[in-house]
C-alpha cells in the first residue's frame, strides 16, 4: 500500500526530476551557444533560469510542508533531507549555465578564440554525470552514484588543460587575453558544475545509505 | 470550498463557569480540523456543541450558534436525531457492540430503516473497504467484533459511522489509546475520508494534528487562541501564545 507521504515524496520526485531535464538542458544549450557564437540561444538559458529558481522555492516548500505535517522518518526522511539540499546544487548548476551563457552574449557574435574541444566534452561529462546520479537515486544504487564523484577528476582534468593551453594563448598573443580569460571562465564553471554534480552524489549515496561520505573519500 | 461548519461566538457553560467563551470559527467543506491545547481547554467540549452531545449533561446552557450548512443546529424545532444521523462521532475509546463484525455496521441500517439484505451486505463491504479492514475480517463477519484488536475495533467503529453516510465526522482523540501503526492506520484513513467527509478532530498529540489536518484551531482555558491552516500553524504562528504552545513551552 502506498501511504499519503509516500505519494507526496514521488511528487517532489518527479519535480526535482523536471528540475534536472532543465539544468541539463542548461548546460547544453549554454555551451552549445558558445560554440556557435549563438547570442540568441544564449539569452534563452538566461530566460529559462527562472525555470529552476521556481522550481527550487516549490521544492522547498513542499519539503518543509512535509517536514512539518508528515514528520517523515527513516528513508523518508532521508529522502527529504537529500531533496532539500540537491535542490540548492540544481539550481546553482542553472546558474553556472547562465554565467557561460552570459560569456557568449559578451562575444556578441564573435566567433570563440579557438574551436572548442575539451570544454564541449567537459560539459558532456558533466551531462552523463547528472544523468547516472539520477539514476542511482532512482534505482537506490550507492555503486552507481560513488562512480558518478569518480567521473568528476575527468572534468577537473579536462579543466587544467584548458587553464594550461589559454595561458599559452595569453603568454603568445596579449590581445587574446581578454576572450581567453572568458573562456577560463567557462572552464571553471563547468568545474563548479562537476563539484555540483559531486554533491548530488553525496547526497544520493546519504538517502540510500544513510551515511555521510562528505570530506572523507576525498 | 464550501463552508460546511460555523461557529458564531459560541459560549458553553458548565453551571455558570464557561469551558468555551465566544468561539469563532469555521470549517470548509472536506476538509479536517484539529482541535488542540491542554487539558480542560475546551476542545471536547467545542466538539461535542456541533452533534448536541452536550444536550444531556444537565446544568448546562449554550449561547451563540452553530450552523451546519447555513442552518442553526440550536434551531427550536432542530431535529436533533437527524443532526446525529448527519454528525456522526468516534470516541477515544472504540465502543463496538458486543454483537458481530458484520451486525456492528448492519445495526445503523436498519435504524435508518434499510431492510434490503442486499443493500445492506453491500453497505458493509463498502464501509469496511473503506477503512481498510475489509481483507482482514471479511472471513470472519459472523465473529463478534470484541474479538477484534484495539486499532480494528477503532476502524470498525468508524465503519460503523461511515455506513449511514453521515455529512460531518467528529473524532474524540480516535487514536490516543492505540499502539503506532494502529495509529498510523486511523491516520491515513482520516486523510482518505476527508475526500467525501468534513472531520474535526480533538488530539493531545500536536504532531498527530499536523500530520492529519489541513486546519488548526489552537485552544486554552476556553479561549480560541488561533486557527490557521496547519502548515502556517506549525511553520510561523501569528499568536506567541500558540508558538510557546507548539514548542512546548507549557502546557
Amino acid at each position: 500500500m502506498t501511504t499519503h507521504l509516500e505519494q507526496e515524496l514521488e511528487h517532489i520526485k518527479s519535480k526535482m526530476f523536471e528540475m534536472a531535464d532543465l539544468a541539463i538542458e542548461s548546460i547544453v544549450t549554454s555551451v552549445q551557444a558558445l560554440k556557435n557564437s549563438d547570442t540568441k540561444l544564449a539569452e534563452e538559458v538566461l530566460r529559462d533560469d527562472s525555470l529552476l529558481d521556481n522550481l527550487e522555492v516549490e521544492i522547498d516548500n513542499e519539503c518543509i510542508r512535509i517536514l512539518v505535517m508528515r514528520q517523515p522518518a527513516a528513508v523518508h526522511l532521508r529522502f527529504v533531507l537529500s531533496m532539500l539540499k540537491i535542490n540548492t546544487d540544481l539550481e546553482r548548476i542553472g546558474d553556472l549555465s547562465s554565467n557561460i551563457a552570459n560569456e557568449t552574449i559578451g562575444l556578441n557574435g564573435r566567433p570563440p578564440l579557438k574551436p572548442l574541444v575539451d570544454i564541449p566534452r567537459m560539459a558532456e561529462i558533466a551531462v552523463g554525470m547528472i544523468r547516472d546520479v539520477f539514476t542511482a537515486f532512482t534505482e537506490r544504487d550507492a555503486g552507481l552514484a560513488r562512480a558518478v564523484i569518480a567521473r568528476d577528476r575527468d572534468i577537473d582534468t579536462l579543466n587544467m588543460q584548458v587553464y594550461r593551453e589559454l595561458f599559452t594563448y595569453m603568454a603568445e598573443n596579449a590581445r587574446s587575453i581578454s576572450q581567453a580569460l572568458g573562456l577560463i571562465m567557462v572552464s571553471k564553471a563547468l568545474e563548479r558544475i562537476g563539484d555540483h554534480v559531486t554533491n548530488i552524489a553525496e547526497r544520493a549515496i546519504y538517502y540510500i545509505e544513510g551515511i555521510d561520505i562528505r570530506h572523507a573519500e576525498e | 470550498m464550501a463552508e460546511k461548519i460555523r461557529a458564531d461566538n459560541l459560549t458553553f457553560y458548565y453551571g455558570n463557569t464557561p469551558a468555551i467563551k465566544k468561539v469563532s470559527l469555521s470549517v470548509k467543506e472536506n476538509t479536517v480540523l484539529a482541535l488542540i491545547g491542554p487539558s480542560g481547554c475546551g476542545k471536547s467540549t467545542f466538539l461535542r456543541c456541533v452533534n448536541r452531545m452536550n444536550d444531556i449533561i444537565p446544568n448546562t446552557r449554550m449561547e451563540g450558534n452553530l450552523l451546519i450548512d447555513g442552518e442553526s443546529v440550536y434551531g427550536a424545532r432542530y431535529n436533533v436525531t437527524g443532526l446525529r444521523r448527519r454528525v456522526g462521532m468516534v470516541f477515544q475509546k472504540s465502543n463496538p457492540f458486543p454483537k458481530s463484525i458484520f451486525e456492528n455496521i448492519a445495526y445503523g441500517l436498519r435504524i435508518n430503516g434499510i431492510r434490503d439484505r442486499y443493500e445492506i451486505e453491500s453497505t458493509v463491504e463498502k464501509s469496511l473497504k473503506s477503512t481498510a479492514l475489509w481483507d482482514e475480517v471479511k472471513d470472519r463477519l459472523a465473529e463478534s467484533a470484541i474479538g477484534l484488536s484495539g486499532g480494528q475495533q477503532q476502524r470498525l467503529c468508524i465503519a460503523r459511522t461511515i455506513a449511514v453516510q453521515p455529512e460531518v465526522i467528529l473524532m474524540d482523540e480516535p487514536a490516543s489509546a492505540l499502539d503506532p501503526i494502529s495509529t498510523q492506520k486511523i491516520e491515513e484513513l482520516i486523510q482518505d475520508l476527508k475526500k467525501n467527509y468534513t472531520i474535526i478532530i480533538v488530539t493531545h498529540n500536536m504532531q498527530q494534528a499536523a500530520r492529519v489536518s489541513d486546519e488548526t484551531a489552537f485552544f486554552y482555558l476556553g479561549d480560541l487562541i488561533e486557527v490557521n491552516s496547519t502548515e502556517k500553524m506549525f511553520t510561523r504562528p501569528e499568536m506567541e501564545m500558540t508558538e510557546n504552545y507548539i514548542t512546548g513551552k507549557f502546557g
